[in-house]
C-alpha cells in the first residue's frame, strides 16, 4: 500500500523504514512516520497493530532493528526515556507515572530538584513559584503543594503533560513532542472538552501525538492521521474531510481473505447447554448480565477496554469475586472468587499475560503441559515418568509445538509455542468451558493459524469457549455468537454463523 | 535469542560454558578439590573415624537443609528452624523421662505444628515468610528458654532412648542412616506426589498456579510443615548425641541450612533445585567445616567463610533476569 505524504513544514521527528522484531514475531515492518511542528497527529490502529511499540521506540524504551530516526533533520538515536526527553520527546501513558503521595510540585520537578538550589539548599519558594507558573500555562487552578492523589484524572494528566513540557524546556528542546496514550478514557465529557481546548492552545509551541480508540474525537481534534495495521503502514492523511466510516475501513482493512479464521471448519453447536451465567454482576465493572453456551459453542465478547468484558471473564475464571448472580457449569455452581473451584468445575483460562500468568517459565515443556492431568499419570499412587513423557509427546504432536525436546524450559520458546503449550495444558484436562483471553496476541501468522485450528478442533469435540480477541475480524471470524458490551452492559447479542457474519462496521457502531 | 544482559556474572559464565553445566556440578567439583587438598594436607582426614564424622554431621545439616529447601522452593525462607531445633532438643530430653518412646512423635508433631503456624501466617495473615519466621523463630527460641533456661543433661536412667539414635550400625552413626531415610522419603515425595510437583509450580510462578486451580494455601503450608518436621528430627538427633538439651543449640542451623541449599544450587527465587543439590550442598559445608577444623583454621574466621559461600552461591544461582532492580 502506498503512503501519501503531503509536503509542508519540515518535520520535527522523522522515522524512516522502522522495523522491530521480537522473538518469534515482527512487530513493525518498514514504518515511515513523521511528526510536524505545531500539529496534533492522531496515531490509529487496532490492538496489536504496533502503536505501543512505535511509542516505545519514540521514547527510547525499544531500539528499532531497522531504520533511522531523524530529529529536526539530524539522524539520532533515542537511548532511553531520559535521552528522549532531553531531545524533546516525552509520553503520558494510561497507567500514569505520578507518585500519588508526593505533592504536585514534587512530582513536576522529581529528580530535578537541583535546579532549585539556592545557597546549597533547595528553595521551596522557587519551586512553588515555578510550579504555579506551569499550572497557569495549563489553565489549571490547583494548590501545587497538595498531594497528587487528591486530584481528578484530568488534572493528573495536565500535571504529567506540564512535566514533559517543563523538562523539554529545561533541556532547550525546540518544539517538543508529547505522546498522549488514550488520555480520554478516564475523563468525563466536560474534562475531555477542557483537555482538547488546552491541547489546541499547547500545539502553538509543541507537537502532540494523540492515541485514542474514539474515532470521533480523533477526527475532530487532530490535524493529521497515521494509521497502522498489523505492524505495517496503512496511510497518513490529513484529518480534515474524513468520516468515521472511512477510518474504520482503514483500520479494519478491506482484504477479507476467505478462510482466514477457518470459517469453513466452523461447527454449529447443537448439544446441551453446558455453561450459564445468570444475573452475574460486579459493581463498578459490569451490570448484571446473563448468557449461556452450548457444548462446543464459541462466544466472543466484544467491547472496548472498560466495557466490563475483562472483569466478566475474571469473575467466571474465579480470579475476581462477583457481587450478584451465579456461574453454572454442567450442573455445578463453583464458589465465587476461587480459581480452584472454577477449575474443578471445568472452567479453563488461557490468560493474556502468558509469561506472567500462563507458564512456569523455568520448568520444562512437559511439566507445563502435564500440570492439570498429573492425576491421570499415576501408577499405584505415584506419578509415573513414562506416562508423563507419553502424555507430553502426544500433546506436542497434537498442538505442533516446536521445541528441541519436551525437557526444554519454556522460557526459551517463542510466544507462539508458549501459547500452544498453555492451550495443550487446558485442552488435555477435563475442561468444559475455556476462556481464551487474546489467544493470538503477539504471535506470528503461522502460529495464529495453528491456534485457530485448535480452537475449531476442540470446539467440535465439545469444549465451549469464551474468546476476546485482538481484532474485531478475529472475534467475528471465530465466533458462533457475539456478545457486545459497552459501558458495562450487554448491548447486543449477534449470531455469527459462517454464512452471515456481522461486519466490523456494524460492530463498531454498537461498541462505541 | 538469549538475553544475557540482566543475568549477572555467575550465570553468564555458566551460559558461556560449552557443556550444559549446572551450579550443582560446581559444588561437586569443589567437594573433590577440597577433599583432595585436605587429604594431602592431613593424613587423618581420610581415616574411617573422620569420614564418619563428616558424613554424620553432614547428614544432620542435610536434614534441616532438606526442610529448608521445601520452603525455598515455594519462594519463601524459614528462619525459625533454629528455634525449632533448640526447642525440640530441650523438650525431648524432658519428655523422654516422662513419657518414654512417646517423646519421639510428640516432638515431631511439635515441629510440624510450628511449621503449620508459619505457613498460616504467610498464607492467611499474608506476611512474607522472611518476617513471619523471623518472628516465630524468636518466639519458639523463647519457648525453649522457658522450658529450660540452661542446658540440661539427661538422667542416666533414660540413656537407652538416646542410644537408640546415638548408636552405630556397620561403623556408621545412626544419624547417617536417618539422613539417608529422610533423603529418600522426601525425594520420593517431591518426585512422585502431586503435592511435590505443585511445590515446584508454585515456586516457579505462583500466579499461574493460583489461576490454574492449585491450592496455594495447602501446598505452602505443607512446605513449612516439612521444614518444621525436619528441624524437629534434627533437634531429637542433637539431644541424643549430646545426651542433653540446650536452648541455643539450633541457632547456627539457620544460616547453615540456607547456605547448604544455596551452595547446592537451589535458587532463592524458588521453583528450581532439588534434593540432590541439597545433598551436595550439605556435604560440601560439612567437609569445609571439618576440614577447617582439621587444618586448624580459626573458629571466628570460619563464620566469614560460610558467609562468603552464601554470597558466592547466590551469585551463581540467582536469576537476575526476573528482577532487574535488587532490593
Amino acid at each position: 500500500m502506498t503512503v501519501q505524504t503531503t509536503f509542508g513544514a519540515q518535520p520535527v521527528l522523522k522515522m524512516i523504514g522502522i522495523g522491530k522484531r521480537f522473538p518469534g514475531v515482527s512487530a513493525l515492518r518498514n514504518i515511515d512516520f513523521e511528526v510536524r511542528p505545531n500539529e496534533i497527529l492522531g496515531l490509529l490502529g487496532e490492538n496489536g497493530a504496533g502503536k505501543s511499540v512505535m511509542t516505545k521506540i519514540m521514547i527510547g524504551i525499544h531500539q528499532p532493528d531497522d531504520g533511522e530516526i531523524q530529529l529536526n533533520g539530524q539522524a539520532t538515536k533515542l537511548l532511553g526515556p531520559v535521552d528522549a526527553i532531553k531531545k524533546g520527546i516525552g509520553g503520558v501513558f494510561q497507567e500514569g507515572s505520578l507518585l500519588p503521595n508526593l505533592s504536585v510540585m514534587e512530582n513536576l520537578f522529581l529528580c530535578h530538584e537541583r535546579d532549585f538550589m539556592q545557597r546549597g539548599v533547595i528553595s521551596r519558594r522557587a519551586m512553588v513559584q515555578e510550579a504555579r507558573r506551569l499550572m497557569a500555562t495549563m489553565k489549571l487552578d490547583i494548590d501545587v503543594t497538595e498531594p497528587v492523589s487528591q486530584f481528578a484524572p484530568a488534572a493528573k494528566q495536565m500535571i504529567e503533560i506540564a512535566r514533559v513540557l517543563w523538562l523539554a524546556e529545561q533541556y532547550g528542546a525546540q518544539n517538543p513532542i508529547v505522546i498522549l496514550d488514550e488520555p480520554t478514557t478516564v475523563l468525563n465529557d466536560g474534562e475531555r472538552d477542557t483537555l482538547f481546548e488546552i491541547l489546541q492552545e499547547l500545539k502553538q509551541r509543541m507537537s502532540i501525538i494523540f492515541i485514542s480508540h474514539r474515532l470521533q474525537e480523533v477526527l475532530e481534534n487532530c490535524d493529521r492521521l497515521h494509521v497502522l495495521k498489523d505492524g505495517d503502514n496503512v496511510t497518513q492523511i490529513p484529518a480534515a474531510g474524513m468520516q468515521v466510516a472511512d477510518i474504520e475501513r482503514l483500520l479494519v482493512g478491506s482484504e477479507f481473505s476467505g478462510d482466514r479464521f477457518r470459517e469453513t471448519d466452523q461447527h454449529t453447536p447443537d448439544g446441551d447447554v453446558v455453561f450459564k451465567v445468570e444475573d452475574l454482576g460486579l459493581r463498578g465493572a459490569f451490570e448484571p448480565l446473563s448468557f449461556e453456551l452450548r457444548a462446543g459453542e464459541i462466544v466472543s465478547l466484544v467491547g472496548l477496554i472498560g466495557s466490563g468484558k475483562e472483569e466478566l471473564c475474571a469473575c467466571i475464571a474465579g480470579t475476581k469475586s462477583h457481587d450478584t448472580g451465579t456461574v453454572w457449569v454442567d450442573g455445578v455452581t463453583p464458589a465465587k472468587g476461587s480459581p480452584q473451584a472454577a477449575v474443578r468445575a471445568g472452567i479453563g483460562h488461557v490468560p493474556v499475560e502468558r509469561r506472567e500468568e500462563g507458564l512456569a517459565l523455568n520448568m520444562s515443556v512437559m511439566d507445563n503441559m502435564n500440570h492439570l492431568v498429573l492425576d491421570r499419570l499415576k501408577t499405584a499412587g505415584a506419578i509415573h515418568r513414562r506416562k508423563e513423557i507419553e502424555h507430553a509427546h502426544e500433546w506436542v504432536a497434537e498442538c505442533l509445538v516446536k521445541t528441541p525436546t519436551i525437557h526444554a524450559a519454556c522460557s526459551g520458546l517463542s510466544g507462539g509455542n508458549q501459547q500452544k503449550i498453555i492451550l495443550s495444558k487446558w485442552l488435555s484436562s477435563n475442561v468444559k468451558v475455556l476462556i481464551l483471553d487474546h489467544p493470538t496476541r503477539g504471535i506470528d501468522i503461522g502460529a495464529k493459524d495453528e491456534v485457530y485450528r485448535l480452537i475449531r478442533k476442540f470446539s467440535k469435540a465439545g469444549i465451549a469457549m469464551i474468546i476476546m480477541c485482538d481484532t474485531l475480524e478475529e472475534d467475528t471470524g471465530l465466533a458462533n455468537k457475539m456478545v457486545v458490551m459497552s459501558e458495562r452492559k450487554v448491548v447486543d447479542v449477534l449470531d455469527a454463523a459462517p454464512e452471515h457474519k456481522p461486519t466490523p462496521t456494524d460492530l463498531i457502531k454498537l461498541i462505541v | 535469542m538469549k538475553n544475557t544482559t540482566h543475568m549477572g556474572l555467575g550465570r553468564r559464565v555458566f551460559a558461556m560454558l560449552p557443556v550444559r553445566l549446572q551450579p550443582v556440578h560446581l559444588t561437586i567439583f569443589m567437594i573433590i578439590v577440597l577433599g583432595t587438598v585436605l587429604a594431602l594436607a592431613n593424613s587423618t582426614f581420610l581415616s574411617a573415624y573422620n569420614i564418619n564424622t563428616i558424613l554424620s554431621f553432614g547428614a544432620i545439616l542435610m536434614i534441616v537443609a532438606l526442610g529448608q529447601m521445601f520452603v525455598i522452593l515455594i519462594g519463601g525462607i524459614d528462619l525459625s528452624v533454629g528455634g525449632v531445633i533448640s526447642f525440640v532438643s530441650v523438650l525431648f530430653v524432658l519428655l523422654v523421662g516422662e513419657v518414654g518412646y512417646f517423646a519421639f512423635p510428640i516432638c515431631l508433631f511439635a515441629g510440624v505444628m510450628f511449621g503449620l503456624i508459619n505457613g498460616l501466617i504467610l498464607t492467611i495473615v499474608k506476611i512474607p515468610s522472611f518476617i513471619a519466621t523471623l518472628g516465630t523463630g524468636g518466639i519458639i527460641t523463647s519457648l525453649a528458654y522457658l522450658v529450660s533456661p540452661r542446658s540440661i543433661s539427661a538422667s542416666p536412667s533414660d540413656y537407652g532412648y538416646f542410644e537408640l539414635i546415638d548408636g552405630k550400625i556397620l561403623g556408621m552413626s545412626n544419624s547417617f542412616y536417618i539422613g539417608v531415610a529422610t533423603f529418600l522419603t522426601l525425594g520420593a515425595f517431591l518426585r512422585f506426589s502431586i503435592t511435590g510437583r505443585n511445590i515446584y509450580y508454585i515456586g516457579s510462578n505462583i500466579r499461574m498456579s493460583w489461576m490454574s486451580g492449585t491450592d496455594i494455601v495447602r501446598n505452602r503450608c505443607i512446605a513449612f510443615m516439612i521444614s518444621g518436621g525436619c528441624a524437629a528430627i534434627v533437634g531429637i538427633i542433637i539431644s541424643s548425641i549430646r545426651y542433653g538439651g540446650d536452648p541455643v543449640v539450633g541457632t547456627p542451623y539457620v544460616l547453615n541450612s540456607i547456605a547448604a541449599v544455596v551452595v547446592g544450587g537451589t535458587a532463592l527465587t524458588g521453583g528450581s533445585g532439588g534434593i540432590v543439590n541439597v545433598l551436595f550442598g550439605a556435604l560440601f559445608l560439612s567437609l569445609l567445616d571439618n576440614g577447617l577444623n582439621v587444618v586448624g583454621v580459626d573458629q571466628y574466621f570460619q563464620q566469614a567463610l560460610l558467609g562468603a559461600m552464601i554470597v558466592f552461591g547466590v551469585a551463581v544461582t540467582f536469576d537476575r533476569s526476573k528482577t532487574p532492580i535488587i532490593k
